[in-house]
């Protein structure tokens, strides 16, 4: 947005003024906490003074507990299962946005299956398919597909007449359609749903972990709540987050660095 | 290089179903090897239908088209189509968009790349290879957009109200442009425009069409020398003809007056 240059250091101040505050509220929240535990006004059984999680996700970095072997185990079954479901939605979505035929038969169904809460068939699956890789990545599966497949319809039918019918007065072929026109013009509609899923993948690979596994993030987490080693939970929980804002961030650079960057800045709106 | 010649006949088109519409009927034209002419009509009056006809993105209900004796019933190599809104692929930087006819061609990419570049330079805008549509004013995209029908070398050059969406000054620089273009090549254009004055100054024959359904009502001559001004006599007298002939014709629709 632009700013009048005379208005510049007094937004500057502002916007210092806004982070100081900011800092303060959190420092202030982290010091209450701490003390509250240290006081023992509340027990360290319920809330974990804010040095003893700092402390364990310090342990935790420095590999206690197998961090990093259940770091790869999540990350595996999150990737695995992302990637298949972004490869498989992408093209049953290109599927049914070129063939209406298909589309209607299919769409029924997809409400259907789209429409089951994902979380409700995870004991189901551990029945049918144990507790090991198979059974996250089909539950990371489970999570993204049915939104990448409709953002992807949604996205080739956003294709513009005009722009087919340049590619139609250069005689191509249904083929160079597709990859030349119908598939850059979805690209912006399948991203948006690549980045919300990136995050519904991660979810979907911890939850499925907390109910049935070996390893992983999610049953490092599990185990720490069950042995009340509350500080322990906790930084799982943190390292758990900065995974999935890291996940996020390369679908960002990703979609801002390749595939969007023929696209303005985002438009503020105020 | 020289152009081929249209001959259209009695073509007419009607859009189907229960609300069938009549877009043309019974149209009747040819067009010389390396002649320049303009469709000229209100919107509405079938003059982009026929030009999509004649560049075989639309089938004709009835009657044909044919282009040096070959009936044109699907795009065709030797037709260049330059459209109302240049309609660049956005994702595409500006020379990549000139490409894009010779690759779908299957033209290996070190040769389309220097044929494009050639083309930008032709149309006054040796830099903009690498920027995006979205960086150019509207008159400079329009030239992209010429840019990329030429770059495939057609005979025929096919424009649907180019200069459509530009400012008039944009508008007047383009039509300039357009016939240097033309005079250093000439070749067959049909230019499609609802604008008198853009007809007067680019034509070598105006041929005016009026709606309900598409007929083509009258045509002119303009034997006139380019580059032409509005301020010259015989061409004013024309542009008086020319209004006087649409207000006759009912093209002006008036109020209270059903279509």
């Amino acid at each position: 947005m632009p700013t009048s240059r005379t208005d510049a250091p007094a937004a500057r101040r502002r916007r210092a003024g806004l982070v100081l505050g900011q800092v303060a509220l959190l420092a202030g929240v982290l010091a209450l906490c701490e003390a509250l535990v240290r006081g023992n006004v509340v027990s360290s059984l319920y809330l974990p003074a804010p040095t003893d999680v700092l402390d364990e996700v310090v342990l935790l970095l420095s590999g206690d507990n197998g961090f990093y072997g259940n770091l790869a185990v999540t990350l595996q079954e999150f990737l695995t299962g992302y990637l298949l479901a972004v490869a498989a939605g992408i093209l049953f979505g290109l599927f049914l946005a070129l063939v209406p035929l298909a589309e209607a038969f299919f769409r029924p169904f997809l409400a259907a299956l789209m429409a089951v809460p994902k979380v409700t068939v995870i004991p189901l699956l551990t029945l049918w398919f144990g507790l090991g890789l198979g059974h996250k990545v089909i539950i990371v599966f489970l999570f993204c597909f049915f939104p990448i497949v409709y953002n992807t319809i949604a996205g080739v039918k956003q294709t513009s007449a005009d722009h087919l019918k340049v590619a139609r007065s250069f005689r191509a072929s249904r083929f160079q359609v597709i990859t030349k026109v119908v598939l850059p013009s979805a690209v912006p509609t399948i991203f948006a749903a690549l980045r919300v899923e990136a995050a519904a993948a991660l979810v979907g690979a911890i939850f499925g972990e907390m109910v049935a596994s070996k390893a992983g993030l999610g049953n490092g987490l599990t185990e720490a709540t069950s042995l009340y080693d509350t500080p322990r939970a906790f930084a799982f929980i943190i390292l758990i987050t900065l995974v999935s804002v890291a996940s996020v961030t390369v679908i960002d650079q990703l979609e801002k660095r390749v595939f969007l960057k023929w696209r303005p800045r985002q438009t503020r709106l105020r | 290089m020289n152009g081929q010649g249209f001959t259209v006949t009695g073509v007419s088109k009607t859009y189907g179903g229960a609300g069938e519409v009549r877009a043309l009927d019974g149209i009747d034209l040819t067009v010389g090897e390396g002649e320049f002419v303009v469709l000229l009509g209100r919107s509405g009056c079938g003059k982009s239908t026929l030009l999509e006809i004649m560049a075989g993105l639309q089938r004709p209900t009835t009657g044909t088209v044919r282009l040096g004796g070959r009936e044109i019933t699907e795009p065709d190599e030797r037709i260049g189509v330059v459209f109302q809104d240049p309609s660049l692929y956005p994702w595409r930087t500006v020379g990549r968009n000139v490409e894009l006819g010779l690759e779908l061609a299957g033209l290996p990419k070190g040769r389309r790349r220097a044929v494009a570049q050639e083309h930008l330079e032709l149309v006054g805008l040796p830099d903009a290879g690498n920027k995006y549509p979205r960086q150019l004013s509207g008159g400079m995209r329009q030239r992209v957009g010429i840019a990329r029908a030429l770059a495939t070398r057609p005979d025929v050059l096919l424009m649907d109200e180019p200069f459509g969406a530009v400012d008039h000054l944009t508008r007047l620089q383009l039509q300039h442009d357009l016939l240097r273009l033309w005079a250093e090549d000439t070749r067959t254009v049909v230019f499609v425009t609802h604008d008198v004055a853009e007809a007067i100054v680019l034509a070598d024959r105006i041929v005016l069409l009026t709606p309900g359904p598409g007929r083509i009502a009258r045509t002119w001559d303009v034997p006139r020398p380019r580059p032409r001004t509005l301020g010259d006599p015989g061409l004013t007298a024309l542009r008086e003809e020319i209004y006087a002939q649409l207000e006759d014709t009912g093209t002006w629709e008036k109020e209270g007056q059903p279509r």
